[in-house]
């Protein structure tokens, strides 16, 4: 192996050991594991910037701008005091409600996004009806991960996967992806019934008070609100058409967001501009740079050709390993370091001749999303619920979490295997 | 403890506490300024880093039901009074 190789593979694994580690910000890792590739020569500048993929740093910087003015308006409060009165009070048909509503806008908005709107109307609501916002909590972190696995701009790794294979439209995510979702979250449902049961108990008088509750004064600024909602509309239409258009995601995205900034006035943008997940976006960069130094020496072809010695180039067993393999890194790991790793080895396996990649893209998609349910630690958002929780007095450990979560991970797989190998290897 | 003092004719609140928390009743009568200010109050505590000091649920007819947390009373009521829906808070001994 040459030497250029070696110090790729090395610099690629500290890095990795250290952000799993979390002693330093996993962002400076990544920056400083990309400048190391850059600064030793490992790849050269204009190759760096080449790798760094900006379809999925604009997709996510304009869904950001969106999604933080629109939280300004109150709408996302309002919707879920809206299914609370839906759901008459009830804490377990609330419980079901905000699931649902997280499942489906994640599947819209980021994760970490959906999450921080939707954990403090939790709160809100199970301080009204004293009831234990954990269960709650829990399910909106699985239906988080579930729902954003349906759309190519529902969780980080579709958007690097969709950025990377141009045939991947929005909609192909969305036919492929979406209904295997659902299937997850229907079984899910009575599981958490029973898996709750317990602490879903309130007396009548604090369900008529969720009842009573006045949610038009929730909206706090209708105009705004009016604004929001075109440019939400206009830009998931733009979504949904975007290989029409000979547009990328990206392109929509932020031509929503400026939109959105021109229609809601200069003094908007300081702050929607400051909201953006900065530490997101160079984390990408990082990330980027880091994974192109194993391309670029050969180190990621090697890799896919002993996969494919391993499998013996059978696609069902490619698949199979490819879904099961990155449920079980992403429920212990970052799975946008992983998926990076995975995009390129993906790819080469194309250039050695396998014919059909499709498969192996859904089960990268559905294992690395998915796989993020196995442990508190395997995706943004729940770390950031057990944060917000922990703060509020609500501490959800480690291994309270995995007692959920991991035996629901393992179930989705199983789910997703059966669909894989039904839908597209059968 | 603090206690405060009220202008029964623009606003009313009664208050009873729970085990960490002490829920208020909040009417207002005088719909200007007050209701701007309340909301004004409300806005405060909805825009900080904390999720769970003090929690807002909103009922027709201008009533509030405040839940607070007991480490946020008094955060509560100076907030209550810097926006002048009290007319007087004063720290007196417990009895």
């Amino acid at each position: 192996m040459e030497q250029q190789a070696v110090w790729a593979i090395g610099i690629f694994l500290v890095i990795y050991a250290l952000i799993i580690s979390e002693k330093i910000h996993r962002t400076i890792l990544a920056m400083i594991g990309g400048i190391l590739m850059v600064g030793l020569g490992i790849v050269d500048q204009e190759t760096a910037i080449h790798h760094i993929d900006f379809n999925t740093l604009g997709l996510l910087i304009g869904m950001m701008i969106i999604v933080s003015i629109t939280a300004e308006t109150g709408v996302f409060k309002y919707i879920a005091v809206i299914a609370a009165k839906k759901a008459k009070g009830d804490p377990t048909r609330i419980l079901l409600s905000l699931m649902l509503i997280t499942a489906i806008s994640s599947a819209f908005l980021d994760n970490v996004t959906t999450v921080l709107l939707m954990v403090p109307v939790t709160f809100s609501i199970t301080r009204q009806l004293k009831v234990n916002p954990l269960p709650f909590l829990i399910t909106q972190i699985i239906a988080s991960n579930v729902g954003g696995t349906a759309t190519l701009i529902g969780d980080p790794p579709n958007l690097m996967i969709g950025s990377a294979v141009k045939e991947l439209s929005f909609m192909s995510f969305i036919y492929n992806l979406a209904p295997i979702t659902a299937i997850i979250l229907v079984v899910y449902i009575p599981i958490f019934v029973w898996l709750f049961r317990k602490g879903m108990r309130t007396t009548d008088e604090l369900k008529q008070s969720i009842m009573a509750l006045d949610e038009k004064e929730l909206i706090s600024d209708r105009r705004l609100l009016r604004k929001c909602l075109i440019v939400l509309a206009l830009t998931l239409l733009g979504f949904f058409t975007h290989q029409l258009l000979h547009l990328e995601s990206a392109t929509v995205a932020l031509a929503g967001a400026f939109l959105l900034l021109l229609l809601s006035g200069e003094h908007m943008m300081e702050e929607a501009l400051a909201r953006v997940e900065w530490m997101t976006i160079f984390f990408f960069v990082g990330l980027f740079v880091l994974v192109s130094g194993l391309i670029e020496t050969g180190v990621i072809a090697r890799l896919a050709e002993q996969s494919i010695e391993l499998t013996g180039g059978n696609l069902t067993a490619t698949s199979l390993l490819i879904l099961w393999l990155s449920a079980i890194a992403s429920a212990f790991l970052d799975n946008i370091p992983f998926v990076a790793t995975m995009i390129p080895m993906i790819q080469e396996m194309g250039n050695m001749g396998v014919a059909d990649l499709e498969p192996l893209w859904w089960s990268l998609a559905l294992g690395a999303c998915l796989g993020g349910n196995g442990t508190l630690i395997g995706a943004s958002a729940n770390l950031i619920v057990a944060g917000m929780a922990g703060k509020e007095g609500h501490p959800l450990r480690f291994t309270q979490f995995l007692k959920y979560g991991f035996p629901l991970m393992l179930l989705s797989i199983v789910i997703s295997s059966i669909y894989v190998y039904l839908r597209y290897l059968l | 403890m603090l206690t405060y003092r009220y202008d029964h004719q623009v606003i009313q609140i009664s208050e009873v506490a729970n085990n960490d928390d002490f829920e208020f009743r909040i009417r207002i009568i005088r719909e200007h300024p007050c209701l701007e200010a309340m909301k004004k109050v409300q806005q405060e505590f909805e825009h900080n880093r904390v999720y769970t000091d003090v929690l807002f649920y909103v009922y027709p007819n201008h009533e509030f039901h405040v839940i607070v947390r007991k480490d946020y009373y008094t955060d509560f009521v100076l907030e209550l009074m810097k926006h002048r829906l009290l007319q007087q808070v004063e720290w007196v001994p417990a009895p």
